[in-house]
C-alpha cells in the first residue's frame, strides 16, 4: 500500500501544477479523440444506417464483416497500416509512418467498426413498422436515414461513446505506427507505456490518472447527452 | 504490392517450419487466454447473477459502475495491477512482478468488466414474468441462478467470448506487467508491438501478426459457432 500511496503523492503534483509535457499530450490526446472518432462517424454512419435500413444485397455480409472487425486486435489493425504505409508499400509515398498524422488516421480505423456494428444494430432493432411506414408514405433515402437516426439516437450515441473510449484507451497501433515519440505524437494512453518501460511509475500513474479522468469527463459528457433527448421531447417532433 | 508479396514469403516458411519463438508466444498466448478468461468468469460470473437477479439497493449504481468499467484503458488496469504487485504492493509478496502470473491477473482483471456488466444485461433481456414466475413457484436462490444462466447463455456465451478475445488482444497490460521478457511472458499481441518498438522491419513481424489472425478468427469463430448451437439445443429441454 505505501508504494501506491508514494507514486500518488509523487504523482499528484504533476497533474495540479500543470506539467508542460502533460498539458501537451493532454491536449494532443483530446484532438485524436474529436478527430479520429468525428472521422469515423463522418464514414461510419451513413454505412451503418444503410446496413440498418437498407434491402440490398450482401448487406447481412458487411455487417457479419463490421462486427467480426470488432474482435480484431488493435495490434493487428497497427501492423497492417504500417504495412501498407512503409516507404516501399503500396501507400509508402503519402511518408505517415512516425508522424502525427497517421495517428490519427490509424484510431479512427479502430473506431469505425464500433460505429458502423452499434449503428446497424440500433437502427434494426427499431419497431419493425416505423420504416415500413416511412417508406409508404413516401419518404426518401435522406428522409428515411434521417428518421432512422433519430430513432435510434440513445444506440448511435452509444456506439459513438464506444468509438470515442477506443480512441482514447488504444494504444497498440499508436505506438506502431506513430513511433510513440517523446512528447510529440504521444497520447495519453502510449505515454503511460513510454514511462512504465523507463520505470517511471509516478509518471506513469499520473498520466493514467489524467486518462481516467478525461475518459470520465467525455463519456459521461456523451451519455448524458444520450439521454437528454428521450421521450416526448424530440420522439413527435414533425418535420417543420 | 510487390512488398506485401514479399513480407508473406518470407513468414510463411516460418509459420509452417514451427518456428520455436512463434510456437512459444502462441502457447503462452494461449495459456493466458484461458487462464484469465477463467478466472474473471469464476469471479464475474457470481457478481454479473447478483446484479441481474439481485433485488437490493443500491444495484443500478452498481450496475451503471460495470458498465463503466467497460471504458477501462488497458494500460491503466496494467500500472494498477503492476503497482499492486510489486514488492512494496500489497501483493508484493507473492514476487509475481514481471511474470506471466502477473499477467494472468492482469488480463483477468481487463477481462472481468466484460462478464459483470454483459451477464446482467443478458439476464434483463429475458421475457419479464420468467423469473418471476420461477420465483412464485419457490425456486431458491441456486435454482434462480441456474435458470437464469440457462436461459439466458447466449448472451452469457456473448460475455465469456467477448472476455476471451479482449485477453487475446490487449497489449497494454501485458506489457507494463510482465515487463515483455523474450520468451517467457509475452503473448503473440505484446510481442508484436515489442517487436516494432525495437528491431528493423523483419518477417517475423508479419508470421506473429499472421498466427495471431488465425487464433483470433479459430477461437472466436468456433466459439460462436458454439454458441449458436447450444442456443438452438437447449431451447426447448425441459427439466
Amino acid at each position: 500500500m505505501r508504494l501506491i500511496w508514494d507514486e500518488l503523492r509523487a504523482a499528484l503534483p504533476m497533474i495540479v501544477d500543470g506539467n508542460p509535457y502533460l498539458m501537451r499530450i493532454i491536449g494532443f490526446t483530446v484532438e485524436v479523440a474529436v478527430v479520429a472518432t468525428a472521422i469515423a462517424a463522418a464514414i461510419g454512419l451513413p454505412l451503418g444506417v444503410a446496413i440498418g435500413t437498407g434491402r440490398f444485397r450482401g448487406r447481412h455480409i458487411v455487417h457479419a464483416l463490421a462486427n467480426t472487425s470488432l474482435a480484431i486486435p488493435p495490434v493487428l489493425v497497427g501492423v497492417f497500416l504500417f504495412e501498407l504505409f512503409v516507404p516501399q508499400a503500396p501507400l509508402g509515398s503519402l511518408h505517415l509512418i512516425w508522424t502525427r498524422r497517421v495517428v490519427f488516421i490509424a484510431q479512427a480505423v479502430l473506431a469505425l467498426p464500433y460505429v458502423v456494428a452499434l449503428t446497424a444494430a440500433a437502427v434494426q432493432g427499431l419497431p419493425p413498422g416505423l420504416l415500413a411506414q416511412a417508406r409508404s408514405l413516401g419518404a426518401g433515402r435522406r428522409q428515411l436515414y434521417t428518421l432512422a437516426l433519430r430513432e435510434a439516437r440513445i444506440g448511435v450515441i452509444a456506439a459513438i461513446i464506444a468509438a470515442l473510449g477506443t480512441t482514447l484507451s488504444e494504444v497498440a497501433a499508436v505506438a506502431i505506427l506513430g513511433g510513440n515519440i517523446y512528447g510529440y505524437d504521444q497520447t495519453l494512453a502510449s505515454a503511460t507505456l513510454y514511462e512504465v518501460s523507463g520505470g517511471y511509475y509516478a509518471d506513469a500513474l499520473a498520466i493514467g490518472i489524467v486518462l481516467i479522468a478525461l475518459i470520465l469527463i467525455l463519456m459521461g459528457g456523451l451519455g448524458l447527452l444520450q439521454h437528454q433527448g428521450e421521450g416526448i421531447r424530440m420522439r413527435f417532433r414533425s418535420p417543420a | 504490392m510487390a512488398y506485401l508479396w514479399d513480407q508473406l514469403r518470407g513468414a510463411i516458411p516460418l509459420i509452417t517450419h514451427g518456428n520455436p519463438y512463434i510456437l512459444d508466444l502462441l502457447w503462452v498466448t494461449i495459456r493466458v487466454a484461458f487462464i484469465s478468461t477463467s478466472l474473471a468468469v469464476a469471479v464475474g460470473l457470481p457478481i454479473g447473477l447478483a446484479l441481474g437477479l439481485g433485488r437490493f439497493r443500491g444495484r443500478r449504481a452498481l450496475q451503471v459502475l460495470a458498465n463503466a468499467s467497460l471504458a477501462l484503458p488497458p494500460v491503466v488496469v496494467g500500472i494498477a495491477v503492476l503497482l499492486l504487485v510489486l514488492p512494496s504492493g500489497v501483493l508484493g509478496p507473492l514476487r509475481i512482478e514481471f511474470t506471466l502470473r502477473a499477467v494472468y491477473i492482469a488480463q483477468a482483471v481487463l477481462a472481468l468488466p466484460y462478464i459483470v456488466a454483459l451477464t446482467p444485461a443478458a439476464i434483463q433481456g429475458l421475457p419479464p414474468g420468467l423469473l418471476t414466475q420461477a420465483r412464485a413457484f419457490g425456486a431458491g436462490r441456486v435454482q434462480l441462478s441456474g435458470l437464469a444462466l440457462r436461459e439466458a447463455r447466449i448472451g452469457v456465451l456473448a460475455a465469456v467470448i467477448a472476455a476471451l478475445a479482449a485477453t487475446i488482444s490487449e497489449v497494454g497490460a501485458v506489457i507494463i506487467v510482465g515487463g515483455n521478457f523474450q520468451g517467457h511472458d509475452e503473448t503473440l499481441a505484446s510481442a508484436l508491438l515489442e517487436q516494432f518498438n525495437y528491431t528493423a522491419h523483419q518477417p517475423y513481424e508479419t508470421a506473429i501478426a499472421l498466427v495471431l489472425l488465425a487464433l483470433i478468427v479459430v477461437l472466436i469463430g468456433t466459439l460462436t459457432v458454439l454458441q449458436q448451437r447450444v442456443g438452438l439445443q437447449l431451447r426447448f429441454r425441459t427439466p
